[in-house]
């Protein structure tokens, strides 16, 4: 059966990675109602989560 | 709002990662059972997830922001008094008899406990309800996708019900339940940030006590009195009414859920489904109701930021939208629109796998075409998936004709699930209950509730035979039909069941309290037992409590 962390790790990862990457393309890109840099941090976030998951799954196939 | 590339581009990501579950899952599909109930494989932690995902539509996260900024943090009320207790009952105590009677459904328990009639009635009454609700919930997301985005709203309700079918006709109850774990870490990815920013904007927690009236940031404390709270119920009403009888009728009966459960790969996984589930239940109201009560303080502060207006007051509806075009920039847009998406899909594919399980068992294989090969009823399965999607599509268009039926409707359902719960208790911890009283119940019940719907106004909707009664508010209204739904149906069945012949004991084995076996728990681990997760949960939602009251 598919280990259900492996294809959501990689779509939280590569998510991540997207509005990371995007964050870095157009650094002053802001909402109108807050100066915080949205995307980078809701992107760094998502990847951490996708990259643990992906530990996760790892960990387990080499128990 | 505006979308640009990379807000598609994530959600061209997310439509291609639920399909390719699907696809690979679609290998392991090869009985009925592996499609309509997931051959009971699945693990815990995946069930739990997705028993809670399989609630939480798209009506569920912007309806419950919209009430977030209508009352304030009663809100939360409909998710520690209205859902978790219910999800602590169903795991300690009901579970054993769901799971362990082998029953494909919840109509298949209430044949093999009392009889033919209860089950097809419980299951025609709940094929029905999944596809209005499957096609009401489609509806409510076209018309949103419509109205902010300027999406057509004929290719949002193909789009979205084309990938919900290509995923569960592919990989059946399996890809569902794996594609509402998924859907359900999106939900709270997606809209946390949102809580987050908009809550900090608004000075925090203590920001917005200053802001709002104190009677929306306490939960219990406005409670005495209808009056004095912005729900219009009292503490009565809404423990008894929502806290009882609608909550562990939904928690405790709905197929809908209960069947994330059942695909548990143990009778141990089955009851720890709903408590593991109960704790992110419990967070839930900070992600979903936190932004609703923020955009009304936003609103009065004048932050720049205020809710659209309908009529003379609010379009609450619009909070959860009108917050993420605010507070979140392209990118984090196209997230936080993925998430709507995710979770309108997660209430669609849960309405979709239990209408084709329930109606392949206990309609197709019960009264049509009883004895075919296993094979045959996969196909019916599969077969049943598309009509599914596509009667939910024309239930869709229907709702764009007949918005008036289709509220009364959604009233009617409200209906059907309250007195369910009373058959169940009765069922399964009272041995002398009878099918006649069962089906005699559960009749008088439902008719119990429409006759206190017509003898009763609340907002000018209902009486329409007389007015003996007037509600403050609906929810007063629909909490007191509950109470009177449930009560009819326990007093009818307990008089019938006495005055029926009650079951030989030896065909209740299994299936009641007292003539079931309890699991043999002994040397598990104390985090694997049923009980002491309970307990935790229980310190927790007291704690809770407490801190909002």
């Amino acid at each position: 059966m598919l280990d259900l962390r492996i294809p959501s790790g990689v779509f939280f990862a590569l998510t991540g990675a997207i509005l990371i990457v995007h964050s870095m393309i157009l650094p002053g890109l802001r909402a109108p109602m807050t100066n915080a840099n949205v995307n980078l941090y809701s992107g760094a976030v998502m990847l951490v989560f996708g990259a643990l998951l992906l530990g996760l799954a790892a960990r387990s196939r080499r128990a | 709002m505006h979308l640009t590339p990379v807000d598609y581009a994530i959600l061209v990501l997310y439509f291609a990662f639920v399909i390719g579950i699907g696809w690979t899952l679609r290998k392991s599909v090869k009985s009925s059972g592996e499609f309509l109930t997931a051959g009971h494989s699945v693990p815990v932690w995946i069930t739990s997830l997705a028993f809670l995902a399989a609630n939480l539509g798209a009506q569920e996260v912007v309806g419950m922001c919209a009430s977030g900024a209508k009352y304030g943090i009663m809100t939360s009320h409909f998710y520690w008094i209205g859902a978790v207790p219910a999800m602590l009952f169903v795991g300690v105590f009901m579970m054993p008899f769901y799971y362990g009677s082998k029953a494909r459904s919840v109509p298949e328990y209430l044949k093999l406990r009392f009889d033919e009639k209860t089950r097809g009635l419980n299951a025609i009454t709940f094929a029905v309800m999944t596809l209005f609700s499957s096609g009401i919930s489609m509806y409510a997301l076209a018309k949103m996708f419509n109205l902010v985005l300027g999406w057509n709203f004929n290719s949002s309700i193909l789009l979205s019900a084309a990938i919900v079918l290509a995923y569960t006709y592919l990989g059946g109850l399996t890809s569902a339940i794996y594609n509402e774990v998924l859907q359900f870490f999106l939900i709270v990815l997606g809209f946390s940030p949102l809580a987050i920013i908009s809550v900090a904007r608004a000075g925090g927690w203590s920001g917005l006590q200053q802001r709002l009236a104190p009677n929306m940031t306490h939960a219990w404390h406005y409670l005495g009195h209808a009056n004095e709270n912005p729900m219009g119920v009292e503490a009565f009403g809404l423990v008894a009414g929502l806290g009882f009888v609608l909550s562990f009728g939904y928690w405790c009966t709905d197929f809908l859920v209960i069947q994330r459960a059942m695909a548990a790969n143990s009778m141990s996984a089955a009851r720890r489904t709903p408590l593991i589930a109960a704790f992110p239940k419990m967070i839930m109201p900070f992600i979903v109701i936190l932004p609703g009560i923020a955009a009304l303080a936003l609103t009065k502060m004048g932050s720049g930021y205020t809710l659209p207006l309908k009529g003379a007051g609010y379009d609450y509806d619009q909070a959860l939208t009108t917050l993420m075009a605010q507070f979140y920039p392209n990118g984090m847009l196209g997230v936080g629109l993925t998430a709507l998406m995710a979770s309108f899909m997660s209430g669609m594919a849960g309405n979709v796998t239990a209408f084709n399980t329930v109606f392949t068992y206990d309609i197709y294989q019960g009264y049509l075409h009883p004895h075919a090969s296993d094979e045959h009823y996969l196909k019916v399965g599969r077969i049943t998936t598309v009509a599914g999607v596509g009667l939910s599509i024309a239930t869709a268009y229907l709702a764009t004709q007949f918005n008036d039926i289709m509220d009364f409707l959604q009233l009617v359902f409200g209906f059907v699930n309250a007195p369910l719960f009373a058959t169940f208790l009765l069922g399964m911890f009272w041995k002398r209950t009878t099918g006649h009283g069962a089906f005699s119940g559960l009749v008088a019940g439902t008719l119990g509730a429409a006759f206190t719907w017509m003898l009763t106004v609340a907002e000018g909707k209902g009486g329409t035979i007389a007015n003996v009664h007037d509600f403050p508010s609906q929810m007063a209204q629909n909490f007191w039909i509950a109470i009177v739904a449930w009560s009819t149906c326990m007093l009818v069945t307990v008089v019938i069941s006495l005055a029926t012949r009650p079951h030989p004991e030896t065909q209740l084995r299994g299936l009641v309290y007292g003539l079931t076996e309890t699991p043999n728990e002994q040397g598990v681990s104390w985090y694997r037992r049923p009980v002491p997760l309970a307990i935790i949960v229980a310190v927790a939602l007291v704690f809770l409590n407490l801190l909002f009251r």
